[in-house]
């Protein structure tokens, strides 16, 4: 089987982080973004990934390189030269999705990340005889999104509703769908939005189903979403008795830490702390609701929350840090600063308090 | 020594990528050194001033950002200037000091009599020869271009005092908390190879002092700076302020404008004072222009070939258009800078911004900065392939790459 994962451009909404590296190579819960789909297609038995983006490839392909020896699949590339929609970009890559056995392929969205119950999902979308499904997921506020209003009983589409003003259904596609090859024929190269354009027409043909995503789903595109997609994510690895969570009298709630970590003596971490290889996290730190990348040093008696560290950085002594603080690589926060918000660009030092959000370029 | 032996080796230190985030967003695009001034890149204002010396054999570039981005940039020049330039890359900083001797043997493989040093992020008028005419009769190891400022902005600087007759440099410290002088270095330096034995002499006093570890708790509590490591010599505090007074180093005082380009919005101010100069040393690269055949012309102005400008825009004063540019018609454009395939379409008005490669400005939209060189969002900067749409409006901003603008902002840093 094959899949397309959508990535889209330069991912400037994450930005300080993905002024260091594109977006799907952006780590969550310790692995890079787009391993946590690219791993959970290959348990499906997806044999080619095909990467839909609107930049340069070239920093991207060392590191799929790496994936495709590790996990023993292909991972291609697919560049836009014009930005061609949400939809525009399958027709471009048609050649690769295609191979004749008949298989309906995955299209993701890269920033989404759940459980990815793939083989429900294929298991649904046989039984239907449908053409295309997706996954849709329940939000509390409807009316910001795109609602899918669909059947009860069978899961079939009735139509899409673009935020609407009435209450018509709380659910929401999430990003996630499994498609027949005779999808692309209604898709022409140029841009072209799948939700407006393309399902809204399969619905009316009565071909489109929808299925609600078990277990968690967010859109971690931007850093607030981010900080809550690594909750969420930690407790679905808790609801399965993950033994990777880590445990010990210095551990609160829901925590990550990777095997090359130094955890220091009369630390306190957690709830939903995520520590990336090779980090040093000296004595007497807290850390609670924060992402910590590979290669930080968190000094003695800092505080860390509701926040992320870039790769490579330093947190001083006693230093404190908040409330969305994000770090960009190698960024050096002195002894005793405290930070409140502040956005840093990568390779600063922040030598004086930050007491107001602000970016610090 | 005969003037027949004298050969000249220029020197000019551009830094590298992790120094100086001050330039941002534009570093994040380009290297500081290759940013555009008056339309042409900021070292070669430096490189061009190097023609004026006599018997110049050699130009160095060091710093240490990667070959490849100076690649184009060195081998063209050498060609146009018929001086081979080299770009030499530092595995890491060594200090101007300390970049300087580690590439001693490079530097004195032509043997030179003299040589130049210059901070690729000074904007000045470089009286290079002049200069060098005034070191030969003083006869130290090195002498330095200085000139007044104002009292209170002296302490950024490395204040000196010079003498009055001698013009000896008699006392130099870096950025003083008191006023010691209004008289500050340039940056800009002449000397003899011996400064090369100065700067060893340092590395020696280091070793040694490092030898006798002993440092006793007062001595520990008084060297309050960040440790450097031995190998990181710098110019101003370690090597020329212990030599002041010693007959070895003295000034050269110029009186045109300088500034350093530290930040995007001094870069927009320096390349207005390079195209102020250009109407004396180069007057046939200012554009001019009366609204009929050509767009209306005001101030100094630099356009290049391939820009395209509508004879209704009016453009002016302290204006450059880069490669590719289109002004349709009706624009207005006072105090900036275009770069490189911006398209600013019709009615469309820019003032005292940086516009980058690539973006565009929609109609009757308006960009816009206060025009404060100094303040952090004192000029608004829009980064490459920025789209401002139809009348936004966008104030004291700084926009970074890739970005779309749907609605107007103001007093904004946008990610």
């Amino acid at each position: 089987m094959k899949a397309l994962i959508l990535v889209g451009g330069f991912g400037t909404r994450l930005r300080p982080l993905t002024l260091s590296v594109p977006k799907p190579l952006v780590d969550f819960g310790n692995k890079p973004m787009i391993l946590h789909q690219i791993e959970a297609l290959k348990e499906v038995g997806v044999t080619e990934v095909v990467l839909a983006i609107n930049y340069q490839p070239e920093v991207m392909l060392n590191f799929l390189k790496d994936f495709e020896n590790k996990l023993d699949i292909k991972i291609t590339c697919s560049q836009e030269t014009e930005p061609l929609g949400t939809a525009g970009p399958l027709a471009l890559a048609r050649e690769k999705l295609i191979h004749g056995s008949g298989d309906p392929f995955f299209v993701l969205n890269s920033d989404v990340i759940s459980e990815y119950p793939f083989a429900q999902l294929i298991k649904f979308h046989k039984s239907h005889g449908g053409e295309a499904t997706i996954m849709v997921t329940k939000v509390d506020e409807p009316s910001k999104y795109g609602v899918v209003v669909m059947e009860e009983g069978t899961g079939k589409v009735e139509r899409f509703v673009e935020k609407p003003k009435i209450f018509v259904g709380n659910k929401i596609n999430a990003g996630i769908y499994l498609l027949n090859p005779s999808v692309l024929d209604r898709i022409q190269l140029k841009p072209t939005s799948i939700e407006k354009e393309v399902f809204p027409k399969i619905a009316d043909e009565r071909k489109l189903y929808a299925m609600v995503l078990p277990g968690f789903w967010m859109d971690i595109g931007q850093p607030r979403d981010y900080i809550t997609g690594l909750r969420l994510f930690l407790d679905s690895l808790r609801k399965k008795a993950s033994v990777k969570l880590a445990s010990g009298p210095h551990i609160l709630g829901n925590v990550l830490i990777h095997e090359s970590a130094v955890i220091g003596e009369g630390c306190l971490i957690g709830p939903d702390v995520s520590i990336g290889p090779g980090c040093v996290v000296e004595a007497g730190v807290r850390l609670s609701r924060c992402t910590v990348m590979r290669g930080v040093r968190i000094k003695k008696h800092a505080c860390i929350s509701s926040s992320i560290i870039g790769w490579h950085s330093t947190v001083g002594q006693w230093a404190r840090v908040e409330n969305m603080t994000i770090l960009g690589e190698d960024v050096h926060v002195c002894d005793e600063i405290y930070s409140n918000g502040g956005v840093v660009l990568p390779h600063k030092e922040i030598k004086s308090s930050i007491l107001k959000p602000e970016i610090v370029m | 020594m005969g003037s027949s032996e004298e050969r000249v080796v220029a020197v000019i230190m551009v830094g590298g990528p992790t120094k100086g985030t001050r330039f941002r967003p534009l570093s994040l695009n380009v290297p500081k050194p290759l940013f555009p001034l008056a339309g042409q890149p900021m070292v070669h204002h430096p490189i061009s001033a190097c023609r004026n010396i006599p018997n110049l054999v050699q130009i160095y570039l060091i710093g240490f950002y990667e070959e490849r981005e100076f690649a184009l940039y060195v081998s063209s020049i050498s060609h146009e200037l018929r001086v081979p330039v080299r770009y030499l890359r530092e595995d890491k900083p060594h200090g101007s000091a300390g970049g300087l001797y580690s590439f001693r043997d490079h530097i004195m493989e032509e043997s030179p009599s003299h040589i130049v040093l210059l901070n690729c992020d000074v904007c000045c008028s470089f009286p290079l020869e002049a200069m060098l005419g005034a070191h030969k009769s003083y006869g130290g190891i090195g002498t330095m271009l200085v000139i007044k400022v104002s009292a209170e902005s002296a302490s950024q600087f490395g204040e000196l005092v010079a003498d009055l007759e001698t013009k000896e440099l008699l006392h130099y410290t870096e950025k003083p908390e008191t006023f010691v002088s209004n008289l500050i270095n340039c940056g800009v330096y002449i000397f003899t190879p011996e400064i090369f034995s100065a700067i060893e002499d340092v590395f020696k006093q280091r070793k040694e002092r490092a030898n006798l570890r002993r440092v006793s708790s007062f001595e520990a509590l008084l060297s309050a700076t960040k440790a450097l490591p031995a190998d990181f010599v710098r110019l101003d505090q370690d090597i020329l302020s212990p030599l002041a007074g010693k007959k070895q180093l003295y000034t050269f005082e110029t009186l045109d404008f300088w500034e350093q380009i530290k930040t995007p919005g001094m870069s927009l101010r320096c390349s207005g004072l390079y195209l102020s100069q250009y109407r004396h040393t180069s007057p046939q690269l200012l554009a001019s222009g009366d609204g009929t055949k050509k767009a209306t012309i005001t101030g100094d102005v630099y356009i290049h070939p391939s820009a395209k400008v509508h004879p209704s825009a009016k453009i002016g004063p302290n204006v450059s258009i880069s490669a590719n540019a289109r002004i349709g018609a009706g624009v207005r454009l006072i105090s900036c800078i275009i770069l490189d395939d911006v398209e600013i379409m019709e009615n469309a008005v820019v003032i005292h911004s940086i516009v980058g490669w690539k973006s565009t400005i929609g109609k009757w939209s308006r960009v816009q900065g206060e025009g404060d060189y100094n303040a952090k969002l004192g000029i608004t900067i829009l980064g490459e392939a920025v789209d401002v749409e139809d009348e936004v409006v966008v104030i004291n901003s700084v926009v970074l790459p890739n970005k779309t603008l749907t609605v107007s902002v103001q007093e904004e840093i946008i990610l």
